[in-house]
């Protein structure tokens, strides 16, 4: 583990978020399912915005993904990002259901770089403290 | 029921400005609202609208601007903290004008630089847990709009092959106005696009000559009913139509299409309520709190097609000569973040005829103005008498 300039910043899981990151956790990437209409969504809400039910679950996907964009940040707008330059912001868009995407890292960039339509799969980064971030790296063909 | 009214803006007013200023934002608001009416020639006893736009953490209250200007009694207000900046404000505005709910507004938007952009000073107590929406973003890195900015460039450039130096073209072309503007702009030194591409990646692509440039400002502008507005100072300009839109989803990094966002809703509002064409409008003022932003607008208003902003900027449109002259004044990047007002002003100087050197060499009869982009944004279209 290279050395922190400052701890990472990690989050602060509520009523609504606490499945996502205990599944994150237990290397496992959950997501947010309507237990009525079947619909995922992410970030987690309080209603389904498909049906409006309030009886919502969690569904385990498969952690595979593509790369919907990404941009390569340069610049630490917090002190615990100093040592990460540049990191990778990407979103990534889950085959699970057409436009589910999520906000993440892809990490272990191949020496090339990522690209706009490339696969990726998740992975866990461990935040300390029994906590892991879902991130992504780039699926070799 | 009150017949509709074809809302004019009569006043204009700007704040001391500058990076920091010392002035606290109800002094900001004060000064560009006495300039706004004294543009205007109108007295606080005439104004009984005020709406303000803000910062949730740098609230301005219109009741208290109200009281602080001598303003005895308002028929109308609002104090907006959702949404499209400036945009909100004058939106607000022309609708109380429009229904009837207000004779004259007074319209407003105050920003203070430090702590302006947000991100990690936004959230307190984020060491010991990101909470909130911020859980899913800060923990990754992302905390401010240059990294869904950056994020919406990649898209579009993968998806339409977009280059850098479009987005520098637009900067340039911005630059060029702004040398012409040497009163309001903070930058006057010519831009080339070797300087562009030289500039550093904050969130690569986007570079540090792609973002506004953070102020203390504040900027009014007054609307009225065309019957007030004759008896005044200034020759009117028009509100000819308008238009809000957002996204399904309201993250700004998350919505369904970065290169289709809700300016497209917008824009299509905008063009169904009128029977003005993009080919009619002669200047815009399209909101560059980046520049891929004003881009967005290109496309979703028409003035070029869908991924064709790029090609459509290197070319030179946006300049005095080209299909679409834009951001006359120099922009946000160059006269400093104003949050959307400073469109409205330029655009409405440009309409009047007094925007002294920088009067397009044709003095168009209708531009358009916008803000935002993303998740939320708005557009106006406003002519001349």
């Amino acid at each position: 583990m290279t050395e922190q300039s400052a701890p990472p910043l990690r989050p602060l899981p509520d009523e609504l978020t606490q499945f996502f990151w205990d599944g994150a956790r237990d290397h496992k990437l959950m997501i947010q399912r309507c237990s009525v209409c079947g619909t995922y969504q992410h970030p987690p809400d309080v209603v389904c915005h498909a049906c409006l039910s309030f009886d919502l679950g969690a569904g385990e996907v498969s952690g595979r993904g593509t790369v919907y964009t990404y941009s390569m940040s340069n610049q630490a707008f917090h002190p615990s990002f100093a040592d990460k330059l540049p990191y990778c912001i990407a979103v990534v868009e889950l085959p699970e259901q057409p436009g589910l995407k999520l906000l993440t890292n892809v990490v272990d960039l191949p020496p090339d770089g990522v690209s706009v339509g490339d696969p990726v799969e998740v992975t866990f980064q461990d935040l300390g403290d029994d906590m892991a971030l879902p991130v992504f790296r780039v699926v070799k063909p | 029921m009150t017949k509709k009214q074809r809302v004019a803006i009569v006043g204009l007013g700007y704040s001391t400005v500058g990076r920091d200023t010392g002035l606290d934002l109800n002094t900001l608001t004060a000064q560009s609202s006495v300039a706004a009416m004294q543009d205007a020639g109108v007295k606080p006893a005439d104004i009984d609208g005020v709406v303000v736009h803000s910062f949730p953490h740098q609230y301005v209250s219109a009741t208290r601007t109200a009281a602080t200007l001598g303003i005895p009694d308002l028929a109308f207000w609002s104090g907006s903290v959702d949404g499209a900046a400036y945009m909100m404000a004058a939106l607000h505005g022309i609708a109380a004008v429009a229904s009837g709910s207000s004779e004259m507004c007074l319209t407003l938007r105050t920003v203070h630089r430090a702590g302006a952009a947000g991100g990690a000073s936004m959230v307190p107590g984020m060491e010991r847990g990101v909470p909130g929406p911020f859980q899913f973003s800060m923990p990754y890195g992302a905390f401010t709009g240059a990294h869904w900015a950056g994020l919406y460039m990649q898209r579009h450039m993968a998806l339409y092959g977009t280059k850098e130096e479009d987005f520098g073209a637009f900067a340039v072309a911005q630059r060029d106005y702004a040398i012409a503007n040497p009163t309001e702009s903070f930058f006057t030194d010519p831009l080339t696009i070797e300087d562009y591409l030289n500039a550093r990646y904050v969130a690569e692509p986007l570079r540090l000559l792609d973002c506004d440039y953070p102020i203390d400002s504040s900027s009014a502008l007054i609307f009225t009913t065309e019957e007030r507005a004759r008896d005044l100072r200034q020759k009117p300009v028009f509100i000819d139509s308008w238009g809000m839109g957002t996204t399904e989803h309201s993250d700004f990094s998350l919505v369904e299409d970065m290169t289709q966002s809700s300016p497209f809703n917008a824009a299509r509002r905008l063009w169904s309520k009128t029977d003005l064409k993009p080919k009619d409008v002669g200047v815009a003022g399209l909101y560059d709190g980046f520049t891929f932003i004003a881009m967005q607008w290109l496309e979703a208003l028409g003035f070029c097609g869908l991924g064709e902003s790029g090609p459509f900027v290197s070319a030179g449109n946006t300049r005095p000569d080209g299909i679409i002259p834009t951001n006359t004044d120099g922009g946000a990047c160059n006269v400093g973040r104003r949050h959307g007002a400073n469109f409205f002003i330029e655009v409405t100087r440009q309409l009047r005829g007094t925007a002294g050197d920088r009067a397009l060499p044709k003095r168009p009869s209708a531009g358009v103005v916008s803000n935002a982009v993303g998740s939320f944004s708005g557009c106006a279209l406003i002519t001349a008498d």
